[in-house]
């Protein structure tokens, strides 16, 4: 357990910038965007003559409009962070068990008395916990900043914050179902991550390349033989991989329910999952019959990765 | 006496060669041995099927282990320097320093620091601003920190200048060795560590050219020196090598009797440099 927390120590180290920096400036964007907001709002040509008449409009909705646009513009905000996080993670996930082999840094990392298959799970939980925790940390102090800015420059206008958002929008409850969302989606994509790390293990170069070419190579070939056999586009790879896309237990998109226009999880042009964002839905992913054959291609896919790691020093 | 390693058949074959042919190899506890060969002749083969870096067939056992089975078991009492400059070029000193610690059992941190305190390397450094002799003396530093029963080092100086290799050498003599570790070392420098040497494995096209004690070594064989007109003399008594140097032939012997050679010139004992030539130069003809 103490070797397996140092091996993360050291994933944290190494990647600071994709892990840490990288939320930050996320962070610092929100903030700055929020400041320019708030000095430049006079100078829109807007139906609102100041931020002062504004406030006084949205105080005089109804509370439960109120609540529910808050609630849903709190949940959206996690959806910036979270695209960038899928980025961070590809890429991170790609390099994880190349980069050593390439500046041979992995015969001193194998001078230790660590497993490969150690080694190898740090990287895998890094990925799948590690970064997105430390994303929804700063996500959430981005959120806890932005409303104290909002409840001071309310309080200079005379408002009182506490009735007008900050008792509204349940933040607590969205930023669990954010980290919620981070972690079985992580689970969810574990297919995505053995690829990612089987090529990482394998590519002699650019493995990014190798990622993506022969999915792609894989899915026009089918396409095309689909075609020439019933003249009609099916269900493909490609197809297969929109619907897991699409079907994710991560926040990313909006959706039409029943009490209104919210956030949703996924994308919901399937009818295959309830995409209401709720932390029953998220389980039902990773409780279903997709998840057991993703978790079937996910260990393929990372014991091919711990073989190839463990050969990586044979020439 | 027991054996750290020991091989029986030992065999590495790659596509279409065979870099370790059929090797048996006994190193007992204690000893400091230099394995030596051409490049191409297998040592790195050898080495990596020995801290289970690489598969191979045959018998091998390390410390009682199987290299190939129980590559991280056997680390917490191996340890070894496979190159110069693979310390990993993000790092900090002192990250690497904590994670050493905390991954290796028998690490002191004291003792790292100490070594490093005689050097320039400070603990904020990251690897990749340290010259080329730095990193070594910080690998060297975490090495001899950890508390094992077998070292390897392949390489360990390579490209380092002669400042650097003699303080490398001295400090793992003088703070490092003693009769509960072995050394095993391969260099091409083979002059900078032959005084340190106790035992001396030739090795050649895969297989073993000679297995010895350096005290045997010095019993076996024997360099004669001559001029040109006692050459012929020398010639008879069947030497392995000749060669010539500033008009003078000289000449290496196995098992010859001194007192006889000594009627002819000049006797000393071969440089393992000479020796490692002369046996070369017989394997191949």
């Amino acid at each position: 357990m103490n070797r397996l927390m140092a091996l993360m120590k050291r994933e944290f180290w190494e990647n600071k910038g994709a892990f840490r920096t990288t939320p930050l400036v996320i962070g610092g964007i929100f903030l700055a965007a929020m400041v320019m907001f708030l000095v430049t709002f006079n100078h829109f040509d807007n139906e609102f003559q100041s931020l002062k008449e504004l406030l006084r409009f949205v105080a005089q909705q109804d509370v439960e409009l109120r609540d529910q646009i808050l609630y849903a513009a709190n949940l959206e905000m996690s959806v910036f962070f979270s695209m960038v996080l899928a980025f961070v993670v590809f890429f991170y996930l790609l390099g994880s068990l190349y980069d050593d082999r390439k500046d041979r840094s992995i015969l001193f990392w194998k001078s230790l008395p660590a497993s490969d298959t150690l080694t190898l799970g740090s990287k895998l939980l890094s990925a799948m916990f590690l970064a997105p925790f430390i994303f929804w940390v700063v996500y959430v102090i981005t959120h806890i900043v932005i409303m104290l800015l909002f409840s001071v420059v309310i309080l200079i206008l005379g408002e009182n914050p506490w009735t007008l958002f900050l008792s509204l929008g349940s933040p607590f409850e969205v930023w669990s179902l954010v980290l919620v969302s981070y972690f079985t989606n992580s689970i969810w994509l574990l297919p995505l991550y053995g690829w990612l790390m089987l090529v990482s293990a394998f590519a002699p170069r650019i493995p990014l390349l190798f990622a993506i070419l022969p999915p792609v190579i894989l899915g026009v070939l089918e396409l095309w033989i689909d075609f020439l056999q019933t003249f009609t586009l099916n269900d493909n790879l490609f197809g297969l991989f929109g619907r897991w896309f699409a079907n994710s237990p991560l926040i990313m998109s909006g959706d039409e329910h029943d009490n209104g226009f919210g956030a949703a999880i996924g994308i919901p042009i399937f009818g295959d999952y309830d995409h209401e964002v709720t932390v029953a839905n998220m389980f039902d992913r990773i409780f279903s019959t997709d998840m057991l054959i993703g978790l079937a291609i996910a260990a393929v896919f990372l014991g091919g990765a711990l073989w190839l790691r463990r050969r990586a020093t044979e020439s | 006496m027991n054996n750290v390693i020991e091989a029986k058949g030992l065999t590495k074959r790659y596509s279409n060669t065979i870099a370790v042919d059929n090797i048996d190899l006994n190193i007992p506890e204690g000893r400091i041995v230099g394995l030596i060969g051409p490049n191409g002749a297998g040592k790195t083969s050898a080495l990596k099927a020995i801290l289970g870096l690489a598969t191979y067939d045959g018998h091998l056992s390390v410390l009682g282990k199987s290299p190939s089975r129980d590559r991280a078991a056997l680390m917490e009492d191996v340890c070894f320097i496979a190159d110069v400059a693979v310390l990993p070029r993000w790092i900090r000193v002192w990250q690497l320093i904590e994670l050493t610690e905390k991954i290796h059992p028998k690490f002191s941190r004291d003792k790292c620091l100490q070594y490093l305190s005689s050097t320039k390397v400070t603990l904020e450094h990251r690897v990749k601003q340290l010259s080329k002799g730095m990193v070594a003396q910080l690998h060297l530093a975490i090495v001899m920190a950890i508390d094992v029963k077998l070292l390897v080092l392949d390489e360990p100086t390579l490209g380092l200048d002669i400042l650097f290799r003699k303080q490398f050498y001295t400090n793992l003599l003088n703070d490092y060795f003693d009769e509960q570790r072995t050394i095993l070392i391969t260099t091409h420098q083979v002059e900078e560590i032959e005084h340190i040497l106790s035992d001396l494995i030739f090795i050649q096209d895969g297989r073993i050219a000679l297995d010895s004690s350096m005290d045997d070594v010095q019993q076996r064989y024997s360099e004669l020196m001559v001029p040109p007109d006692m050459a012929a003399a020398a010639r008879e008594l069947q030497p392995m090598n000749e060669r010539e140097l500033f008009g003078r032939h000289i000449f290496l012997f196995e098992d010859a009797n001194r007192m006889q050679l000594k009627e002819l010139g000049e006797v000393r004992t071969p440089s393992v440099a000479d020796l490692f030539v002369a046996i070369m130069n017989g394997g191949e003809s």
